[in-house]
């Protein structure tokens, strides 16, 4: 169970980053950067919910990687869209 | 429940691109209005949210110890976060009804009113799936040799919160 208290917790932190994208933007992050930033960490929120509290990283096959795959499109996808007209 | 699971994802996948691309279309309009949002409020649900997922993973780890009465407290100190995220939620709604803001202000609130209440149901059904579950441990219907309900109780309450992990800062933060 430690390792899901710390998953827990870097989820946590990893929120809180996410909230603090608009110091970033104040300290000169360009929206792009921004943009790819919080996408990449809401991988990284997505993917240890997906992996280790849904508990995927135990299927063999296919069927491990449809939900990873769905985020992952879906979150290249939202990035892709939020480029075509930069601010 | 995996199709189930995988058919709520595809339709929250493309609410999330209509939004998206939406967006692209209407750049100014987007960020203007994102700004009347209540952003710590959605950070706020977003920690009760990932907190509820952590206690369904502990209730889910009690059940394969045997200790049913551990696994519907668990699910209980969930349920309280999910009910916490409702009442916040229903509060930041209720103070944009307040401004007379509606989903026919524009284009954005449209999303932002009609993506929180799709997600605001399948919370609301979500703990009806957790009280059930944690009903029937508390009675002793689930061991450590058959806790299949369980499990599938907290595959459901994780894609809850794994689809607002994607609305957040799609709709609260990117801009």
């Amino acid at each position: 169970m430690k390792g899901a208290t710390f998953l827990w917790l870097l989820l946590l932190a990893l929120t809180a980053l996410t909230m603090q994208s608009a110091a970033l933007a104040a300290a000169g992050l360009s929206a792009g950067m921004l943009v790819m930033l919080v996408l990449v960490v809401t991988l990284a929120k997505g993917y240890i919910v997906i992996d280790h509290f849904m508990a995927l990283h135990q299927v063999n096959g296919a069927w491990r990687w449809i939900v990873p795959g769905w985020l992952l499109l879906v979150l290249g996808l939202i990035g892709y869209a939020f480029n075509l007209n930069p601010t | 429940m995996w199709f189930f699971i995988f058919a709520e994802l595809l339709v929250f996948g493309i609410f999330f691109l209509a939004y998206a691309f939406a967006r692209a279309r209407n750049v100014e309009l987007f960020n203007a209005s994102q700004l009347q949002l209540d952003r710590l409020s959605g950070a706020i649900n977003t920690a009760l949210l990932v907190t509820s997922s952590y206690f369904v993973v502990r209730a889910v780890e009690r059940i394969h110890h045997g200790a049913a009465r551990a696994c519907a407290y668990w699910l209980a100190a969930a349920m309280a976060c999910g009910g916490a995220f409702l009442l916040l939620k229903l509060g930041e709604l209720g103070a944009k009804m307040e401004a007379d803001i509606s989903m026919s202000t524009n284009t954005f609130f449209m999303f932002y009113i009609g993506l929180g209440f799709f997600h605001f149901m399948h919370v609301v059904l979500g703990m009806v799936i957790l009280g059930a579950v944690a009903l029937k441990a508390w009675r002793g219907g689930y061991s450590a040799a058959e806790h299949t309900g369980v499990e599938t109780g907290a595959s459901y309450w994780h894609m809850v919160d794994l689809v607002w992990i994607v609305l957040f800062p799609l709709i609260y933060v990117l801009r």
